[in-house]
């Protein structure tokens, strides 16, 4: 088996992290997960810069989730693509950055009105890149 | 609190006069609202510190408000069915039992055997100090490496429920399941109820091991195995497609997963998925357990460790140097103790609330000791059927050189093997050698693994974990700088065995 399958290579990664990328990502195809039911938006946040409706008391992992978002992170290694895999605060394939602190959990950080969410790209820096 | 730090004073010795509560709770999931619930009922102070918003737990995970925003979660709460809404009772009476001090959405970062807590939430932190703790963290799914694991679209079965309780999201696409266990039928049943229609369950257990269990069949086990049955039946009625005996599981895409093959039964089988939910049984979460440097006893035949308990709960240092010396003043209740499911959970957390309170009004009649209740043990009878007809299968898939074993330093089987054949044969050299369990998860997904690998060349050898040292979670730096309630016995350190020059820190607050 063809090893690039299982770790992407660090070429890859622009092509993940480029707003403009992102923005056709988001609208192509169905959505990895879907409301059930009605869903009724009463916030905003922002991720990348990019507005997301929210509804209060989610988690910003499943604001961003819902929001077909294909990556939450990149490796420091490789700079492969990782999304939530545990959801409960053990796996730590979450980390975002939030309001200019990285290494946030998004599975464990509830969303605020315009809360500033980006995607962390590779190791956590210690001021945040949205700053 | 009184005096200069004294480095050399028995710790301990004053820690009556200057707790926080009587008792610090970690986890409000059922055994931590049922603990705290009793403990507070004989007349002692309770804190109990949680990482959710809400009381619940993960069973329970966001009830309160998926029942307050009805009749929109009607749907939703239809499709998780009757063992969600069970835990409505449990919630309210946590709520509604006057004098427990209920902190969410706060994480524990580091756990003392002299019921020392440093907690986090949002941008403060600091200790908190107890007579007694109680750790009810709870379980996790068993980590397991496969080729493909680590790619956007793969999740765990917990996740996908997580997601249902608390994102009130459906995964939409190609659904695959494959794992093994009750968690994951239970899913497909809820998915099902949403009309969702997984491509594939592919069990790794067999009939086989259905037969073998069947000695381990306890009357307790009956209920649960007429649920099953009945999740069987009408996934089956629905027309879902299900396979046992399912090996080799690979996941196969380049930005995402967008492929899975698998074996069924000898036969290579590869199908279009856009989520592929994985889900090999669960096992204790020992992170905080580990933390406080308590005792773990490694389960041979399920892989995993085990924090060494009483029946009462109690817990015990492991030997030689630790931070803390003195007497361990923990107990572990529910999964976090042994997994045994929400009902075993809320038994077993009204237990030690009994003997904890027994122990600190050092009740003449009892002694402290308190025998243990039968509901404590009828809700874990049942507990080793399960173990035998769901036996892990994605666990012990041949680990592939080039799998992701570490998956925050991206450390493959291949990487870690090489590492043993140079030499290293303990899981703190692997760390110091490779960063394997050095990342943000701190060797929550790879230790199982990694004692797997260790074991390969080691032989029969019992694993030692990663040695854990707080802070457990990132902590950010203006927490740190304004930690609260530093206390100079916190600063002892009574050896660091390891690191000899280490010394205590100085007090650093006026």
């Amino acid at each position: 088996m063809d090893e690039c399958l299982f770790r992407q290579s660090v070429e890859a990664v622009p092509t993940l992290s480029t707003a403009g990328n992102c923005a056709t990502l988001y609208l192509a195809g169905m959505g990895m997960f879907t409301p059930v039911g009605a869903f009724e938006a009463a916030i905003t946040i922002f991720f990348d810069d990019r507005p997301i409706p929210a509804r209060p008391g989610e988690t910003v992992a499943a604001c961003l989730l819902r929001a077909n978002t294909p990556a939450f992170r990149t490796t420091p290694v490789t700079g492969a693509a990782r999304l939530p895999y545990c959801m409960i605060g053990h796996c730590f394939e979450c980390l975002v950055e939030i309001d200019g602190i990285g290494n946030k959990q998004a599975c464990l950080q509830i969303v605020n009105e315009g809360m500033k969410v980006c995607t962390q790209k590779g190791a956590a820096t210690v001021i945040g890149a949205s700053q | 609190m009184t005096g200069m730090p004294t480095l050399n004073s028995f710790p301990g010795s004053n820690s009556d006069t200057t707790v926080d509560a009587d008792v610090i709770v970690i986890g409000a999931g059922p055994a931590g609202m049922s603990a705290a619930i009793g403990i507070t009922r004989a007349g002692l102070k309770v804190i109990v510190l949680d990482m959710q918003p809400a009381p619940g737990g993960q069973i329970f995970r966001s009830l309160e408000s998926n029942l307050q925003a009805r009749p929109a979660t009607n749907k939703l709460l239809h499709a998780l069915g009757p063992t969600y809404l069970d835990g409505q009772a449990l919630i309210e009476q946590f709520r509604s039992t006057p004098g427990i001090d209920y902190r969410p959405q706060t994480t524990v970062w580091d756990l003392r055997a002299d019921a020392t807590v440093g907690w986090l939430q949002g941008d403060a932190a600091g200790y908190l100090r107890a007579r007694q703790v109680v750790v009810a963290n709870g379980a996790m799914e068993r980590p397991v490496p496969f080729p493909g694991w680590t790619l956007p679209g793969v999740m765990t079965a917990g996740a996908v429920q997580t997601l249902l309780k608390a994102g009130r999201l459906q995964p939409g696409g190609r659904v695959v399941l494959v794992g093994t266990g009750p968690l994951i039928l239970l899913l497909a049943d809820q998915l099902r109820r949403l009309g969702i229609r997984p491509s594939l369950i592919g069990r790794t257990d067999t009939f086989k091991d259905k037969i073998a269990a069947v000695g381990s069949l306890k009357i307790s086990a009956f209920s649960p195995l007429v649920k099953g049955l009945g999740w069987l039946t009408k996934l089956k009625l629905a027309g879902i497609t299900m396979r046992t005996g399912v090996s080799d599981l690979r996941a196969h895409g380049r930005d995402k997963v967008e492929s899975v093959s698998l074996s069924i039964d000898g036969r290579k089988v590869e199908l279009g998925c856009d989520l592929l939910v994985v889900h090999d049984g669960i096992v204790p979460a020992t992170d905080i357990a580990h933390c406080a440097g308590l005792a773990m006893d490694w389960q041979t035949d399920d892989s995993s460790w085990q924090p060494r308990t009483t029946e009462d709960g109690r817990a015990e240092m492991v030997p030689g140097p630790g931070l803390t010396g003195g007497p361990c003043k923990i107990r572990v209740s529910g999964d976090a103790r042994r997994i045994g499911g929400a009902d075993a959970a809320i038994a077993h957390g009204r237990y030690v609330a009994a003997c904890i309170a027994a122990d600190l009004h050092k009740n003449s009649t009892t002694g402290g000791m308190i025998a243990v209740g039968d509901d404590v043990v009828r809700t874990l009878a049942g507990r080793p059927f399960i173990d035998k007809a769901f036996p892990r299968g994605l666990a012990t898939q041949a680990l592939e050189d080039n799998t992701i074993i570490c998956r925050c330093e991206e450390l493959t089987a291949g990487d870690i093997r090489t590492a043993i054949g140079n030499g290293v044969t303990d899981m703190n050299h692997l760390r110091g050698t490779l960063r394997c369990g050095m990342g943000p998860c701190q060797g929550r997904s790879c230790a199982v693994t990694v004692a797997r690998l260790l074991a390969e060349s080691a032989g029969a050898n019992t694993p030692a974990l990663f040695r854990a040292r707080p802070p457990l979670r990132p902590l950010p730096l203006i927490a740190l700088a304004n930690l609260s309630g530093l206390d100079p016995e916190l600063a002892q350190v009574v050896s660091l065995g390891d690191k000899p020059e280490a010394e205590a820190m100085e007090q650093p607050h006026e």
